[in-house]
């Protein structure tokens, strides 16, 4: 017996602890099974291969609707990527060369590598 | 079993006042949940300091005056963004650290593209990370290092730290870190050998999309994503609480995807031949030999870690030349272990204490 009176959102919560409890611990049998893996193994080709026959039947309803293709957007997206990054490049060079031409005392103070533990 | 004592019509009354409350609470941010744009990462501020496509170092501005000898670079793992060091304040493993006195770089990782699909293993404990140590020598003028990683980030400080022993790597801090790829059953049946082919998933995908691994994840906590939203539907109306959830829901949802030769070394090199442990490990022509690791390390585990359980992380405690080890079990799961709030009361003060004293 207990003086802790029943809780209904407490309840809920245990429910559902409970719930993805069993629920992983399942899985986790479930996914011991060699035969679970050859499925995986196969549902992984099947997916590729699906989504290489889709990506193409899209692609040409888009060039037929004049429209850009996944692999088109994919390209512009790769080019944004690089040329940030020759950005972040330009950017760190011209700092180390203002660095170094600049008088020591216009360099932002590091702190002192002194500490000790205590 | 347990019996309900009798309420009083006061508790009642009170009961169903905070019920109707919450009920209320729960619809109106529910609504400003749904409408929300994406949460808000990031305490502490940083800049950029080397940036070599996907590889990013990142330093963040220490807070006090004096600090530390030795500079700490924690290498995030290839398929997740750093930021879940530095979630928001007082929730920050950077935070805490920077407080603490230590100087924090981060090596993190944009997503790779596909003309950069042939990035290797090699590439990253024998370019990235030597690079980086390299460029925190020239902003600090320190030569010595201590070396962390978190999950596969630790891997790859692992294997930096055996093929460079001797170098710049003074001490190595492991959060969640797999050695022994044969325990993890759960990935080891999902790229079975007999059933996956790996090549084929490369050569046809060359940058492996993060769904492809998500599934992974997924299998081995298969309610995770339901109860998590029922959860957070019960606690909708704590802020604390909804904050937290869109901090690292937004962390598991910008999982990166990897560049493909990476990925093939990952299972045929560790999952399916487990050679980092049995020190077989070839890596630009050398052997990964974990006994010429001789610094001090501190591997850190999580208690409930369904990823990266106890038994594939902790050889790295008998497999080195190291003579200073130590282990530390935290309460908690996986990301929990850098980023929950039981770390920064309990772990993290650990990690100071044990990282000071080698950081002078």
């Amino acid at each position: 017996m207990t003086d802790k009176p029943f809780d209904p959102v407490a309840a809920w919560t245990d429910m559902v602890q409970k719930w993805e409890h069993e629920i992983n611990s399942w899985s986790g049998k479930l996914t011991e099974n060699e035969q679970f893996g050859a499925i995986i193994g196969q549902a992984t080709k099947v997916q590729l291969v699906a989504q290489r026959a889709f990506g193409e039947q899209m692609d040409t309803l888009l060039r037929n609707l004049n429209l850009p293709s996944k692999a088109q957007v994919d390209q512009i997206g790769e080019r944004l990527d690089a040329i940030e990054d020759s950005i972040d490049r330009l950017r760190l060079a011209i700092e180390a060369l203002a660095g170094k031409a600049a008088p020591p005392a216009a360099a932002v103070k590091e702190p002192r590598r002194t500490r000790k533990p205590g | 079993m347990a019996e309900s004592a009798p309420l009083s019509p006061e508790a009642v009354a009170d009961r169903v006042r905070r019920e109707v409350d919450r009920a209320l609470k729960r619809n109106i941010k529910g609504l400003e949940f749904l409408t929300s744009t994406r949460a808000e990462v990031g305490a502490m501020a940083r800049d950029l300091v080397h940036r070599e496509g996907t590889a990013m170092l990142w330093r963040y501005r220490p807070v006090v005056d004096e600090i530390y000898r030795r500079p700490l670079l924690i290498v995030s793992p290839p398929s997740n963004k750093g930021y879940i060091f530095d979630l928001a304040p007082g929730q920050s493993m950077v935070e805490y650290l920077l407080n603490r006195g230590f100087d924090v770089f981060n090596l993190d990782w944009a997503p790779p593209r596909r003309d950069e699909a042939h990035i290797a293993i090699a590439d990253y404990v024998d370019r990235f990370i030597p690079d980086s140590i390299a460029r925190i020598a020239e902003i600090t003028g320190e030569r010595e290092i201590t070396l962390a990683g978190y999950c596969m980030g630790g891997t790859l400080a692992t294997i930096h730290a055996a093929l460079h022993a001797g170098n710049a790597v003074k001490n190595l801090v492991l959060f969640a870190t797999p050695i022994d790829f044969d325990t993890m059953r759960l990935f080891q049946t999902w790229a079975d050998q007999r059933h996956f082919d790996v090549d084929m998933v490369v050569d046809r995908l060359g940058v492996i999309p993060p769904e492809l691994m998500l599934g992974a994840f997924d299998l081995a906590r298969p309610a995770n994503r339901t109860a998590g939203r029922l959860h957070l539907w019960t606690n909708m109306w704590n802020d604390e609480f909804v904050r937290s959830y869109r901090m690292f829901d937004r962390w598991a949802a910008e999982t990166l995807p990897v560049p493909g030769e990476y990925f093939r070394d990952q299972i045929k090199k560790l999952m399916w031949a487990n050679a980092l442990v049995k020190n077989e490990l070839e890596i630009g022509g050398r052997t990964v030999d974990l006994a010429r690791i001789t610094v001090p390390i501190l591997n850190i585990i999580a208690q409930h870690d369904h990823i990266v359980s106890e038994a594939a992380a902790h050889p790295i405690m008998t497999l080195t030349g190291s003579t200073d080890r130590e282990q530390l079990v935290s309460k908690g799961g996986h990301v929990s272990l850098v980023a929950g709030p039981a770390a920064l009361r309990r772990l993290w003060p650990l990690i100071d204490g044990w990282l000071g004293k080698r950081s002078v």
